[in-house]
């Protein structure tokens, strides 16, 4: 049974399941002072501690008191509010069933589109690919998608995705492409106009001009996983050399 | 004294540790574990879809499949499947994934010795690749009671075995704490252990059971060790950009 020690806050913590958090009263005391908001990756045990039930770095926003575990893996477990790139596998009267990477695939309502009516709907194939924002996810049922903004019924970018190539990396991946300042994507825009999405599920969705530039930008991504800056650099700059 | 083994000085010397993770890019989480010169490769996928009739309504459900270095998998191999499923079940917290399926595949790439123990680490280590949410990690060992010296010899090899009296097989989770007297620090207090597995064969006593058990429960916080190292140098590889 490891304790963890929070010393330095500028080293990655990383914790493995079994490792439990700092004991400080954390569970008797109810109080708003006390009171911890727990994310992905730690759980409540039996022995009223709480443990970490993943591989991964720690993390702590002092706002809200929350802790959680920043973990990777490649298969997709859905969670409300996330966008994500599915394709549709089969279509009923009432629902699309879109393969999500998930256990099971999820349903999206045939009208859950902008302005969909019973009159105006969309048409969709078997093989289209959607870009949706999962509704509502529980670990008993399936997930439920739809492919606008709940808040104002616009589409948003949600929607189908024409052309393009889709490739599938890891969840972790996939988070780190959607921040801004990513150094991989700013090196490959240098070069190449291009156009992606990227879903939380691991899926991201490349299209550029030539189906050449598409699979340079999908490799790229893929390699850039393990490197560090530097090494992303020359990567980027290899691969642009031999276009 | 010596071992058969001439790689190796002391009784209680492990071999050298190895492992691999993130090899395989169809499954969901793979990795290889390596004592010496026994080598396995583990992998899993999950949670995914499952027969209906497999089906758990308010659990995940774990499949293990035991493939041997050569042939057909046979009877020793089952046994190992219940083992090694046994064995996780209770670890793997399963009521997160209700309805899917956990599928683990073991293959033994060369075989010295010490199989089963290998298996287990290889297992535990795919696992953590693949996210699966579990209670704690375990950590496998084996040792013999060699017949002529009566000696106990950690992490056997294929030839060592041949000469055993007795095999023991243990494993052990994280969460269990040894108790020593700060005052003799060479007498230590008797460990309370929580013995996830145990799996022995041949003539043995009460006593050389225990003493068994006491030397595997400190080998193993090795390998818990190892694992904690291989994780750790994983992730800041993939945090490198962010980090650095």
């Amino acid at each position: 049974m490891t304790s963890i020690t929070m010393e330095e806050e500028s080293k990655l913590l990383i914790v493995l399941p079994g490792d439990q958090l700092p004991e400080s009263g954390l569970m008797e005391d109810s109080s708003a002072a006390h009171r911890l908001t727990l994310g992905p990756g730690l759980a409540p045990m039996d022995d009223d501690s709480i443990t970490a039930v993943k591989a991964g770095i720690l993390k702590h926003n002092a706002v809200g008191n929350r802790w959680w575990v920043e973990s990777n893996q490649r298969r997709y477990v859905a969670a409300q509010g996330e966008s994500i790139i599915g394709v549709v596998t089969g279509k009923s009267a009432e629902h699309y069933k879109v393969d999500i990477g998930a256990s099971q695939p999820a349903l999206l309502g045939v009208l859950a589109f902008e302005g969909a009516t019973k009159r105006n709907k969309p048409n969709h194939n078997i093989g289209d690919l959607l870009y949706c924002r999962v509704s509502m996810a529980n670990k008993d049922m399936e997930a439920e998608l739809e492919c606008m903004n709940p808040t104002t019924g616009k589409a948003d970018g949600f929607g189908e995705l024409k052309g393009g190539f889709v490739i599938k990396i890891s969840l972790g991946l996939a988070r780190r492409l959607l921040d801004p300042k990513n150094l991989v994507l700013r090196l490959l825009g240098q070069h190449i106009p291009f156009e992606m999405a990227v879903g939380t599920n691991g899926k991201v969705w490349v299209n550029s001009a030539s189906a050449q530039h598409t699979i340079l930008i999908c490799n790229a991504i893929r390699n850039s996983e393990y490197l560090n800056s530097a090494e992303c650099g020359s990567m980027v700059k290899s691969l642009v050399e031999k276009m | 004294m010596s071992r058969l083994d001439r790689t190796r000085t002391s009784a209680h010397q492990l071999r050298p540790f190895f492992s691999s993770q993130n090899l395989l890019n169809r499954a969901d989480g793979s990795a290889q574990f390596d004592f010496g010169e026994s080598s396995v490769m583990c992998s899993v996928i999950g949670p995914a879809e499952v027969k209906l009739r497999d089906e758990k309504l308010d659990k995940a459900t774990l499949e293990v499949v035991v493939r041997p270095l050569v042939g057909l998998p046979g009877i020793k191999d089952k046994a190992r499947e219940q083992a090694i499923r046994e064995t996780l079940e209770p670890l793997v917290l399963s009521g997160l994934h209700p309805r899917t399926g956990i599928q683990i595949v073991v293959q033994t790439m060369k075989d010295d010795g010490s199989i089963l123990a290998t298996a287990f680490n290889a297992t535990i280590l795919a696992l953590l690749d693949a996210g699966i949410p579990l209670k704690s990690i375990l950590g496998a060992v084996t040792c013999i009671v060699d017949s002529e010296t009566n000696q106990i010899l950690l992490d056997p090899t294929t030839q060592e075995l041949a000469n055993a009296k007795s095999t023991h097989t243990f494993v052990f989770d994280n969460k269990s704490s040894i108790t020593s007297s700060p005052e003799n620090k060479d007498q230590e207090e008797a460990v309370e252990v929580a013995t996830l597995y145990s799996d022995s064969t041949g003539l043995f006593s009460e006593e050389e059971y225990f003493e068994c058990a006491q030397i595997c429960y400190k080998a193993v916080q090795a390998v818990h060790g190892f694992i904690r190292t291989a994780v750790q140098k994983k992730l800041e590889k993939e945090q490198q950009q962010i980090h650095s």
